[in-house]
Protein backbone atom coordinates (compact mmCIF):
# COMPACT_ATOMS: atom_id res chain seq x y z
CA UNK A 1 0.00 0.00 0.00
CA UNK A 2 1.13 3.32 -0.52
CA UNK A 3 1.86 6.29 1.67
CA UNK A 4 2.18 9.60 1.40
CA UNK A 5 3.66 12.48 3.81
CA UNK A 6 2.23 15.99 2.60
CA UNK A 7 3.27 19.05 4.32
CA UNK A 8 3.99 17.63 7.58
CA UNK A 9 4.76 19.78 10.44
CA UNK A 10 5.49 19.55 14.13
CA UNK A 11 6.91 21.82 16.84
CA UNK A 12 7.61 21.47 19.84
CA UNK A 13 8.20 23.93 22.53
CA UNK A 14 7.66 26.61 19.75
CA UNK A 15 10.88 24.76 17.99
CA UNK A 16 9.83 23.34 14.63
CA UNK A 17 11.09 19.72 15.16
CA UNK A 18 9.50 18.64 11.13
CA UNK A 19 9.40 21.48 8.84
CA UNK A 20 7.00 21.19 5.84
CA UNK A 21 8.04 17.35 4.88
CA UNK A 22 6.50 15.57 2.10
CA UNK A 23 7.45 12.35 0.70
CA UNK A 24 5.45 9.58 -1.21
CA UNK A 25 5.92 5.54 -1.16
CA UNK A 26 4.74 3.53 -3.35
CA UNK A 27 3.56 -0.17 -2.91
CA UNK A 28 6.44 -2.35 -2.04
CA UNK A 29 9.20 0.70 -1.69
CA UNK A 30 11.19 1.39 1.00
CA UNK A 31 12.47 4.50 2.07
CA UNK A 32 15.24 5.35 3.90
CA UNK A 33 14.86 8.27 6.56
CA UNK A 34 19.02 9.37 7.70
CA UNK A 35 20.23 12.47 9.12
CA UNK A 36 21.85 13.45 12.45
CA UNK A 37 20.65 12.46 15.82
CA UNK A 38 17.87 15.11 16.64
CA UNK A 39 17.14 16.27 13.02
CA UNK A 40 13.45 14.68 13.74
CA UNK A 41 13.54 11.28 11.68
CA UNK A 42 12.27 9.22 15.15
CA UNK A 43 9.74 12.16 15.79
CA UNK A 44 8.48 11.25 12.10
CA UNK A 45 7.74 7.83 12.61
CA UNK A 46 5.74 8.43 15.90
CA UNK A 47 3.53 10.43 14.16
CA UNK A 48 3.17 8.17 10.85
CA UNK A 49 2.55 5.90 13.48
CA UNK A 50 0.35 7.52 15.36
CA UNK A 51 1.69 8.04 18.88
CA UNK A 52 2.33 11.61 18.38
CA UNK A 53 -0.19 13.91 16.79
CA UNK A 54 0.92 16.22 13.78
CA UNK A 55 0.87 20.16 14.14
CA UNK A 56 -0.33 20.83 10.25
CA UNK A 57 -0.59 18.52 7.37
CA UNK A 58 -1.79 15.35 6.41
CA UNK A 59 -0.50 11.29 5.82
CA UNK A 60 -2.22 9.18 3.61
CA UNK A 61 -2.57 5.68 3.24
CA UNK A 62 -5.59 3.62 2.65
CA UNK A 63 -8.49 3.05 4.96
CA UNK A 64 -7.74 -0.47 5.38
CA UNK A 65 -3.98 -0.18 6.07
CA UNK A 66 -2.68 -1.38 8.63
CA UNK A 67 0.34 0.13 10.05
CA UNK A 68 3.42 -1.42 12.27
CA UNK A 69 6.49 0.04 14.09
CA UNK A 70 9.62 -1.66 15.43
CA UNK A 71 11.21 0.44 17.91
CA UNK A 72 14.76 1.19 18.05
CA UNK A 73 15.42 -0.25 21.43
CA UNK A 74 12.54 -3.33 20.77
CA UNK A 75 10.06 -2.02 23.49
CA UNK A 76 8.89 -5.91 23.92
CA UNK A 77 6.58 -6.19 27.24
CA UNK A 78 9.32 -7.66 29.46
CA UNK A 79 6.49 -8.55 32.39
CA UNK A 80 5.45 -11.40 29.13
CA UNK A 81 6.98 -14.17 27.67
CA UNK A 82 8.32 -14.36 23.53
CA UNK A 83 5.18 -15.68 23.37
CA UNK A 84 2.72 -13.45 24.91
CA UNK A 85 4.55 -10.75 23.20
CA UNK A 86 3.79 -11.32 19.71
CA UNK A 87 0.15 -13.33 20.87
CA UNK A 88 -0.64 -9.88 22.50
CA UNK A 89 -2.14 -7.52 19.24
CA UNK A 90 -4.41 -10.98 18.71
CA UNK A 91 -4.95 -11.25 22.55
CA UNK A 92 -5.49 -8.29 23.21
CA UNK A 93 -6.75 -5.60 20.29
CA UNK A 94 -10.68 -5.28 20.47
CA UNK A 95 -11.34 -5.87 17.04
CA UNK A 96 -9.07 -9.00 17.47
CA UNK A 97 -10.39 -10.46 20.63
CA UNK A 98 -12.11 -13.75 20.73
CA UNK A 99 -11.23 -13.87 16.32
CA UNK A 100 -8.85 -16.82 17.11
CA UNK A 101 -8.27 -19.89 18.82
CA UNK A 102 -5.60 -20.84 21.23
CA UNK A 103 -4.21 -22.86 18.29
CA UNK A 104 -4.93 -20.19 15.64
CA UNK A 105 -2.65 -18.05 18.10
CA UNK A 106 0.35 -20.93 18.89
CA UNK A 107 0.07 -21.00 14.74
CA UNK A 108 0.42 -17.29 13.59
CA UNK A 109 2.85 -17.08 16.49
CA UNK A 110 5.12 -20.03 15.32
CA UNK A 111 4.70 -19.17 11.59
CA UNK A 112 6.28 -15.21 12.91
CA UNK A 113 8.79 -16.44 14.55
CA UNK A 114 9.83 -18.80 12.08
CA UNK A 115 9.51 -15.98 9.36
CA UNK A 116 12.44 -13.92 11.62
CA UNK A 117 14.42 -16.71 12.40
CA UNK A 118 13.58 -17.93 15.52
CA UNK A 119 11.97 -21.01 16.78
CA UNK A 120 11.69 -22.41 20.00
CA UNK A 121 12.36 -19.21 22.23
CA UNK A 122 7.92 -19.08 22.97
CA UNK A 123 8.92 -19.32 27.14
CA UNK A 124 11.61 -17.36 27.40
CA UNK A 125 11.46 -13.50 28.41
CA UNK A 126 13.39 -10.38 26.59
CA UNK A 127 15.77 -10.09 29.51
CA UNK A 128 16.81 -13.79 28.01
CA UNK A 129 17.27 -12.26 25.04
CA UNK A 130 20.46 -10.90 23.20
CA UNK A 131 19.98 -7.43 21.63
CA UNK A 132 19.64 -9.22 18.22
CA UNK A 133 17.22 -11.62 19.05
CA UNK A 134 15.51 -9.09 20.96
CA UNK A 135 15.02 -7.02 17.52
CA UNK A 136 13.65 -10.17 15.32
CA UNK A 137 10.98 -10.61 18.30
CA UNK A 138 9.93 -7.35 18.12
CA UNK A 139 9.60 -7.47 14.21
CA UNK A 140 7.38 -10.74 14.78
CA UNK A 141 5.41 -8.50 17.10
CA UNK A 142 4.95 -5.81 14.01
CA UNK A 143 4.62 -8.18 11.67
CA UNK A 144 1.92 -10.70 13.49
CA UNK A 145 -1.50 -8.95 12.09
CA UNK A 146 0.02 -8.52 8.54
CA UNK A 147 1.10 -4.88 8.08
CA UNK A 148 0.98 -3.53 5.08
CA UNK A 149 3.00 -0.27 6.30
CA UNK A 150 6.11 -1.46 8.54
CA UNK A 151 8.56 1.52 10.17
CA UNK A 152 11.77 0.30 11.73
CA UNK A 153 13.27 2.85 13.80
CA UNK A 154 16.94 2.65 13.58
CA UNK A 155 17.08 -1.57 13.05
CA UNK A 156 20.40 -1.86 13.81
CA UNK A 157 21.81 0.55 16.32
CA UNK A 158 23.70 -1.05 18.46
CA UNK A 159 24.24 -4.42 17.19
CA UNK A 160 27.61 -6.25 15.64
CA UNK A 161 28.13 -6.00 11.74
CA UNK A 162 27.37 -9.70 11.51
CA UNK A 163 23.77 -9.34 13.20
CA UNK A 164 22.74 -5.86 11.38
CA UNK A 165 23.53 -7.83 7.96
CA UNK A 166 20.95 -10.47 9.17
CA UNK A 167 18.47 -7.64 10.45
CA UNK A 168 18.92 -5.58 6.54
CA UNK A 169 18.12 -9.51 5.33
CA UNK A 170 15.28 -10.01 7.36
CA UNK A 171 13.80 -5.97 6.60
CA UNK A 172 13.97 -7.08 2.92
CA UNK A 173 12.55 -10.17 3.35
CA UNK A 174 9.67 -9.34 5.29
CA UNK A 175 8.83 -6.54 2.79
CA UNK A 176 8.92 -8.77 -0.02
CA UNK A 177 6.88 -11.63 2.29
CA UNK A 178 4.10 -9.04 3.49
CA UNK A 179 3.97 -7.05 -0.32
CA UNK A 180 4.29 -4.10 2.71
CA UNK A 181 5.78 -0.71 2.10
CA UNK A 182 8.20 0.37 4.86
CA UNK A 183 9.58 3.35 6.18
CA UNK A 184 13.17 3.06 7.92
CA UNK A 185 15.34 5.26 10.28
CA UNK A 186 18.87 4.41 9.91
CA UNK A 187 22.35 5.96 10.56
CA UNK A 188 24.09 3.11 8.93
CA UNK A 189 25.07 3.37 5.50
CA UNK A 190 25.06 -0.51 5.40
CA UNK A 191 21.21 -1.11 6.05
CA UNK A 192 21.23 2.26 2.96
CA UNK A 193 22.94 0.24 0.86
CA UNK A 194 21.25 -3.11 1.65
CA UNK A 195 17.33 -2.32 2.53
CA UNK A 196 16.35 0.95 1.01
CA UNK A 197 14.98 2.09 -2.19
CA UNK A 198 15.11 6.15 -1.90
CA UNK A 199 16.02 8.22 0.51
CA UNK A 200 15.35 11.15 2.11
CA UNK A 201 17.94 13.10 4.37
CA UNK A 202 16.52 15.45 7.67
CA UNK A 203 18.67 18.66 8.37
CA UNK A 204 17.20 20.62 11.78
CA UNK A 205 13.02 19.69 10.60
CA UNK A 206 14.20 20.52 7.03
CA UNK A 207 14.36 17.68 4.02
CA UNK A 208 17.82 18.45 2.72
CA UNK A 209 18.02 15.81 0.50
CA UNK A 210 15.81 13.35 -1.32
CA UNK A 211 17.07 11.13 -4.07
CA UNK A 212 18.17 7.26 -4.65
CA UNK A 213 20.95 5.35 -2.97
CA UNK A 214 23.18 5.67 -5.83
CA UNK A 215 22.24 9.26 -5.76
CA UNK A 216 23.46 9.76 -2.17
CA UNK A 217 26.34 7.83 -2.70
CA UNK A 218 27.54 9.88 -6.06
CA UNK A 219 27.91 13.00 -2.98
CA UNK A 220 26.41 15.67 -5.83
CA UNK A 221 24.45 16.94 -2.46
CA UNK A 222 26.55 19.00 -0.47
CA UNK A 223 24.83 17.67 2.82
CA UNK A 224 24.52 13.87 1.41
CA UNK A 225 28.35 13.94 0.63
CA UNK A 226 28.64 15.21 4.68
CA UNK A 227 26.73 12.43 6.15
CA UNK A 228 28.47 9.93 3.50
CA UNK A 229 31.78 10.89 4.22
CA UNK A 230 31.03 11.02 7.96
CA UNK A 231 32.85 14.28 7.88
CA UNK A 232 32.52 17.22 10.68
CA UNK A 233 33.14 20.09 7.48
CA UNK A 234 30.20 20.95 5.69
CA UNK A 235 26.82 22.79 5.25
CA UNK A 236 26.07 20.75 8.60
CA UNK A 237 26.96 21.97 11.81
CA UNK A 238 27.09 19.23 14.21
CA UNK A 239 27.88 22.14 16.84
CA UNK A 240 24.40 23.89 17.01
CA UNK A 241 22.57 20.75 16.52
CA UNK B 1 24.86 45.02 40.66
CA UNK B 2 21.67 44.52 41.27
CA UNK B 3 19.42 42.83 38.46
CA UNK B 4 16.14 41.71 38.87
CA UNK B 5 16.75 37.95 37.29
CA UNK B 6 18.79 37.18 39.86
CA UNK B 7 17.66 38.27 43.47
CA UNK B 8 16.14 35.65 45.58
CA UNK B 9 12.68 36.62 45.51
CA UNK B 10 12.61 37.05 41.96
CA UNK B 11 14.02 33.34 42.18
CA UNK B 12 11.62 31.94 44.56
CA UNK B 13 9.13 33.38 42.29
CA UNK B 14 10.39 31.63 39.15
CA UNK B 15 10.23 28.10 41.26
CA UNK B 16 6.99 28.38 42.97
CA UNK B 17 5.10 29.43 39.48
CA UNK B 18 7.16 25.83 38.19
CA UNK B 19 5.71 23.79 41.25
CA UNK B 20 1.93 25.63 40.55
CA UNK B 21 2.60 24.81 36.86
CA UNK B 22 3.58 21.36 37.75
CA UNK B 23 0.62 20.99 40.52
CA UNK B 24 -2.00 21.91 38.14
CA UNK B 25 -0.71 19.58 34.88
CA UNK B 26 -0.16 16.25 37.54
CA UNK B 27 -3.87 17.15 38.67
CA UNK B 28 -4.88 17.50 34.94
CA UNK B 29 -3.38 14.23 34.08
CA UNK B 30 -5.31 12.67 36.94
CA UNK B 31 -8.34 14.23 35.82
CA UNK B 32 -8.32 12.85 32.53
CA UNK B 33 -7.06 9.76 33.62
CA UNK B 34 -9.74 9.18 35.88
CA UNK B 35 -12.46 10.62 33.24
CA UNK B 36 -11.42 7.82 30.91
CA UNK B 37 -11.65 5.34 33.27
CA UNK B 38 -14.82 6.14 34.26
CA UNK B 39 -15.81 6.19 30.50
CA UNK B 40 -14.80 2.17 29.74
CA UNK B 41 -16.05 1.25 33.48
CA UNK B 42 -19.67 2.60 32.14
CA UNK B 43 -19.07 0.86 28.59
CA UNK B 44 -18.08 -2.56 30.26
CA UNK B 45 -14.59 -2.07 28.66
CA UNK B 46 -12.65 -3.67 31.63
CA UNK B 47 -10.16 -6.34 30.87
CA UNK B 48 -11.23 -9.19 33.20
CA UNK B 49 -7.79 -11.40 32.95
CA UNK B 50 -5.74 -7.99 33.74
CA UNK B 51 -8.33 -7.25 36.81
CA UNK B 52 -7.59 -10.28 37.95
CA UNK B 53 -4.04 -10.41 37.89
CA UNK B 54 -4.04 -6.71 39.17
CA UNK B 55 -6.54 -8.04 42.25
CA UNK B 56 -4.23 -10.68 43.27
CA UNK B 57 -1.29 -8.19 43.84
CA UNK B 58 -3.71 -5.94 45.28
CA UNK B 59 -5.27 -8.18 48.16
CA UNK B 60 -1.83 -10.15 48.53
CA UNK B 61 0.84 -7.96 48.44
CA UNK B 62 -0.16 -5.67 50.49
CA UNK B 63 -2.12 -7.56 53.33
CA UNK B 64 0.91 -8.55 55.36
CA UNK B 65 2.39 -5.18 55.92
CA UNK B 66 -1.44 -4.09 56.14
CA UNK B 67 -1.75 -6.23 58.98
CA UNK B 68 1.43 -5.46 61.19
CA UNK B 69 0.63 -1.89 60.89
CA UNK B 70 -2.70 -2.16 61.93
CA UNK B 71 -2.26 -5.04 64.53
CA UNK B 72 0.57 -3.36 65.86
CA UNK B 73 -0.89 0.05 66.29
CA UNK B 74 -4.44 -1.13 67.86
CA UNK B 75 -1.66 -2.94 69.93
CA UNK B 76 0.13 0.66 70.81
CA UNK B 77 -3.07 1.84 71.66
CA UNK B 78 -4.76 -0.47 73.24
CA UNK B 79 -1.53 -0.69 76.03
CA UNK B 80 -1.93 2.61 76.38
CA UNK B 81 -5.86 3.56 76.84
CA UNK B 82 -7.54 0.13 78.77
CA UNK B 83 -4.82 0.68 81.84
CA UNK B 84 -5.73 4.38 81.88
CA UNK B 85 -9.00 3.90 81.44
CA UNK B 86 -9.33 0.76 84.48
CA UNK B 87 -7.67 3.13 86.53
CA UNK B 88 -10.21 5.85 86.23
CA UNK B 89 -13.30 3.21 86.13
CA UNK B 90 -14.08 3.45 82.66
CA UNK B 91 -12.46 -0.11 81.84
CA UNK B 92 -15.98 -0.81 80.22
CA UNK B 93 -14.95 1.73 77.57
CA UNK B 94 -12.33 0.40 75.63
CA UNK B 95 -13.58 -2.05 73.58
CA UNK B 96 -16.22 0.61 72.23
CA UNK B 97 -13.55 3.44 72.11
CA UNK B 98 -11.14 1.14 70.26
CA UNK B 99 -13.52 0.38 67.56
CA UNK B 100 -14.62 3.25 67.07
CA UNK B 101 -11.14 4.79 66.44
CA UNK B 102 -10.26 1.14 64.70
CA UNK B 103 -13.24 1.19 62.44
CA UNK B 104 -14.10 4.67 61.44
CA UNK B 105 -10.32 5.77 61.04
CA UNK B 106 -7.01 3.57 61.76
CA UNK B 107 -7.61 0.77 60.01
CA UNK B 108 -8.43 2.26 56.66
CA UNK B 109 -6.16 5.10 56.69
CA UNK B 110 -3.45 2.73 57.89
CA UNK B 111 -4.08 0.45 55.13
CA UNK B 112 -4.45 2.59 52.95
CA UNK B 113 -0.55 3.96 54.00
CA UNK B 114 0.60 0.05 53.03
CA UNK B 115 -1.36 -0.04 49.91
CA UNK B 116 0.48 3.17 48.84
CA UNK B 117 3.81 1.76 50.10
CA UNK B 118 3.69 -2.00 48.55
CA UNK B 119 1.39 -1.58 45.93
CA UNK B 120 1.23 2.19 44.81
CA UNK B 121 4.93 2.56 44.44
CA UNK B 122 4.78 -0.50 42.52
CA UNK B 123 2.51 0.49 40.04
CA UNK B 124 3.54 4.16 39.63
CA UNK B 125 7.24 3.05 38.68
CA UNK B 126 6.18 -0.13 36.72
CA UNK B 127 3.75 2.21 34.42
CA UNK B 128 6.64 4.70 34.40
CA UNK B 129 9.11 2.05 33.15
CA UNK B 130 6.89 1.20 30.32
CA UNK B 131 6.61 5.07 29.39
CA UNK B 132 10.37 5.29 29.10
CA UNK B 133 11.45 2.13 27.21
CA UNK B 134 8.17 3.01 24.98
CA UNK B 135 6.59 0.25 25.42
CA UNK B 136 3.41 2.29 26.00
CA UNK B 137 3.87 3.44 22.52
CA UNK B 138 4.04 -0.11 21.47
CA UNK B 139 0.78 -1.04 22.83
CA UNK B 140 -0.83 1.93 21.12
CA UNK B 141 0.64 0.70 17.33
CA UNK B 142 -0.56 -2.30 17.96
CA UNK B 143 -3.70 -0.58 19.03
CA UNK B 144 -4.48 -1.44 22.56
CA UNK B 145 -5.27 1.02 24.19
CA UNK B 146 -2.77 1.75 26.87
CA UNK B 147 -5.74 3.29 29.16
CA UNK B 148 -7.95 0.59 29.51
CA UNK B 149 -4.80 -2.49 29.45
CA UNK B 150 -3.21 -0.77 32.55
CA UNK B 151 -4.88 2.06 34.46
CA UNK B 152 -8.85 0.14 34.56
CA UNK B 153 -7.52 -2.84 36.03
CA UNK B 154 -5.89 -1.20 38.48
CA UNK B 155 -8.17 1.05 39.01
CA UNK B 156 -11.21 -1.71 39.60
CA UNK B 157 -8.70 -3.94 41.62
CA UNK B 158 -8.28 -0.86 43.88
CA UNK B 159 -11.78 -0.10 44.48
CA UNK B 160 -12.88 -3.49 44.97
CA UNK B 161 -9.71 -5.27 46.98
CA UNK B 162 -9.17 -2.51 49.14
CA UNK B 163 -12.70 -2.76 51.49
CA UNK B 164 -11.11 -6.59 51.60
CA UNK B 165 -8.10 -5.56 53.07
CA UNK B 166 -9.63 -3.13 55.17
CA UNK B 167 -12.29 -5.74 56.83
CA UNK B 168 -9.23 -8.36 57.59
CA UNK B 169 -7.23 -5.85 58.90
CA UNK B 170 -9.56 -4.40 60.95
CA UNK B 171 -11.20 -7.57 62.06
CA UNK B 172 -7.65 -8.42 63.17
CA UNK B 173 -7.04 -4.92 65.01
CA UNK B 174 -9.64 -5.60 67.09
CA UNK B 175 -8.58 -8.80 68.56
CA UNK B 176 -5.06 -7.48 69.13
CA UNK B 177 -6.71 -4.92 71.19
CA UNK B 178 -8.78 -6.92 72.93
CA UNK B 179 -6.40 -9.56 73.98
CA UNK B 180 -3.90 -6.49 74.65
CA UNK B 181 -6.63 -4.73 76.98
CA UNK B 182 -7.64 -8.32 78.82
CA UNK B 183 -3.49 -8.92 79.64
CA UNK B 184 -2.76 -4.96 80.45
CA UNK B 185 -6.08 -4.75 82.37
CA UNK B 186 -7.88 -7.53 83.03
CA UNK B 187 -10.38 -6.79 80.71
CA UNK B 188 -12.80 -9.78 79.90
CA UNK B 189 -12.59 -10.21 76.12
CA UNK B 190 -16.80 -10.84 76.48
CA UNK B 191 -17.21 -7.47 78.28
CA UNK B 192 -14.65 -5.80 75.41
CA UNK B 193 -17.03 -7.51 72.62
CA UNK B 194 -20.27 -5.90 74.73
CA UNK B 195 -18.65 -2.62 74.62
CA UNK B 196 -17.53 -2.78 71.52
CA UNK B 197 -21.55 -2.42 70.39
CA UNK B 198 -22.10 0.59 72.35
CA UNK B 199 -20.31 2.79 70.24
CA UNK B 200 -20.01 1.38 67.03
CA UNK B 201 -23.34 1.14 64.65
CA UNK B 202 -23.50 -0.95 61.71
CA UNK B 203 -23.60 2.60 59.79
CA UNK B 204 -20.34 3.28 60.49
CA UNK B 205 -19.08 -0.02 59.14
CA UNK B 206 -20.83 0.96 55.70
CA UNK B 207 -18.73 4.35 55.87
CA UNK B 208 -15.65 3.32 56.31
CA UNK B 209 -16.18 0.09 53.43
CA UNK B 210 -16.98 2.77 51.28
CA UNK B 211 -14.43 4.96 52.19
CA UNK B 212 -11.74 1.80 51.67
CA UNK B 213 -13.17 1.53 48.50
CA UNK B 214 -12.45 4.92 47.27
CA UNK B 215 -8.97 4.66 48.93
CA UNK B 216 -8.64 1.89 47.56
CA UNK B 217 -9.25 3.71 43.68
CA UNK B 218 -7.61 6.60 44.23
CA UNK B 219 -4.60 5.02 45.19
CA UNK B 220 -4.39 2.85 42.12
CA UNK B 221 -5.73 6.08 39.66
CA UNK B 222 -3.31 8.23 41.03
CA UNK B 223 -0.21 6.18 41.17
CA UNK B 224 -1.17 4.74 37.43
CA UNK B 225 -1.06 7.89 36.49
CA UNK B 226 1.57 9.40 38.15
CA UNK B 227 3.61 6.56 36.10
CA UNK B 228 1.69 6.95 32.96
CA UNK B 229 2.86 10.62 32.51
CA UNK B 230 6.51 9.50 32.73
CA UNK B 231 8.95 11.01 29.92
CA UNK B 232 12.84 10.93 30.27
CA UNK B 233 14.74 7.90 31.93
CA UNK B 234 15.40 6.53 35.62
CA UNK B 235 15.26 9.42 37.15
CA UNK B 236 11.86 10.17 36.03
CA UNK B 237 10.77 6.85 36.84
CA UNK B 238 12.06 7.22 40.95
CA UNK B 239 10.18 10.85 40.56
CA UNK B 240 7.42 9.39 39.69
CA UNK B 241 7.35 6.75 42.21
CA UNK B 242 7.81 9.48 45.00
CA UNK B 243 5.04 11.67 43.30
CA UNK B 244 2.60 8.70 43.31
CA UNK B 245 3.25 7.74 46.99
CA UNK B 246 3.00 11.67 47.98
CA UNK B 247 0.31 12.40 45.75
CA UNK B 248 -1.54 9.12 47.00
CA UNK B 249 -1.21 10.38 50.97
CA UNK B 250 -2.50 13.27 50.25
CA UNK B 251 -5.76 12.22 48.26
CA UNK B 252 -6.02 10.00 51.72
CA UNK B 253 -6.22 12.97 53.56
CA UNK B 254 -7.88 15.04 52.07
CA UNK B 255 -10.76 12.12 51.33
CA UNK B 256 -10.38 11.32 54.76
CA UNK B 257 -11.63 14.86 55.36
CA UNK B 258 -13.96 14.94 53.09
CA UNK B 259 -15.68 11.48 54.84
CA UNK B 260 -15.16 12.93 58.04
CA UNK B 261 -16.89 16.66 57.31
CA UNK B 262 -19.82 14.74 55.59
CA UNK B 263 -20.62 11.83 57.90
CA UNK B 264 -19.24 12.85 61.11
CA UNK B 265 -19.22 16.88 61.56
Amino acid sequence: MSLEVKNLVKTFDDKKILNNISFKIENGQTLGVIGFSGSGKSTLLKIISGILSLDSGEIIYPKDSEVAMAFQYSALFDFLNVYENIAFPLLERREFRGKYSKEEIDKIVAQKLKMVGLEGIEEKFPSELSGGMQKRVGFARAIVTNPNIILYDEPTAGLDPVTSTMIEDYIVQLKKDLNASCVVVTHQLSTIKRAVDYVIMLYQGDIVFKGSVYELLEGKNDYARQFVSASINGPMNIATK
Amino acid sequence: MFELNKTLTYRGFLLLREQMAEFLITLGNIGCDFYNTVKYILKLRINIKETIEQSKRFAFDSLPISLAIVGMTSIIIAMQLAPELAKQGGADYTGMLSALVMVRELAVVMSGFAIISMVGSSFASEIASMSVTEQISAMKVLKVDPIEYLIVPRFTAGVLFMPVIFIISATFGLICAGIVSNKCADLSLLNYITSMWHGLYVRDIFIAIFKSSVFGGTIALVSSSCGYATRGGAKEVGLATTKAVVWSFLAIAMWDFVFASVFYL
